[in-house]
């Protein structure tokens, strides 16, 4: 089955009281192409989040993608500072590359516009691949089951 | 393709918290940004960008994410 490696990518983190000298935060990103039920098509950037029951996405997403969005079934889904967040739904197609393709029913939720990318959780992603995490390598690996 | 999503940090350097971008993975920059997301993406696709890469830089980009 299809298996793919991608790098953390590095972001240095401002000093704050907490941590004086800054930091850097290496965060499992990729870029990957999203498809809507509609067939059009958006490259956008995706991170693996085994803490998300789901996989979700900024809702000016769904706007570029040209998704009705009124008109998809709604549920409220919360998160770490937010809660009630209007969620609209649609089955999209991931391409990470690879040959990492897979569907899933994701989230669109305004709440996630401030965050900037997408974020692939239990259901949809981790559901249908073995995941590996290799902080000290600084890589990590997806396996479609 | 991954060279871009690998120095994303430096190519968005400069760029204010909340905007949004369009890049080129091939060429390893940016072509536009602004605040409308639909305006980056067509500023992009009007510079001979088919499937730009499109990112918002985050409202805290150098705040850790918990």
């Amino acid at each position: 089955m299809p298996k793919a490696e991608f790098p953390y990518v590095p972001f240095h983190i401002a000093a704050s009281e907490a941590q004086p000298n800054g930091s850097i935060a290496y965060r499992p990103l990729a870029a990957a192409t999203i498809t809507a039920s509609n067939g059009n098509s958006i490259r956008f950037i995706v991170m693996p989040d085994s803490g998300a029951d789901a996989c979700v996405f900024p809702l000016s997403l769904a706007i570029l993608l040209k998704l009705d969005v009124l008109n998809l079934p709604k549920a409220y889904t919360g998160g770490v500072g937010s809660q009630n967040n209007p969620t609209y739904y649609d089955t999209v197609t991931i391409d990470m590359g690879e040959g990492i393709v897979f569907k899933a029913r994701a989230g669109f939720a305004a709440a996630m516009d401030t965050i900037g990318f997408g974020l692939l959780g239990q259901d949809g992603f981790f559901s249908q691949h073995n995941v590996e995490f290799r902080h000290a390598e600084k890589l990590f690996t997806v396996e479609t089951l | 393709m991954a060279t871009a999503v690998i120095n994303l940090e430096g190519l968005l350097k400069g760029i204010p918290s909340g905007a949004w971008v369009a890049i080129s993975e091939l060429q390893n920059k940016v072509l536009s940004y602004g605040a409308d997301a639909q305006a980056v993406l067509t500023e992009a696709e009007n510079k001979g960008e088919a499937h730009p890469l499109i990112v918002r830089v985050p409202d805290q980009a150098s705040s850790l994410f918990l």
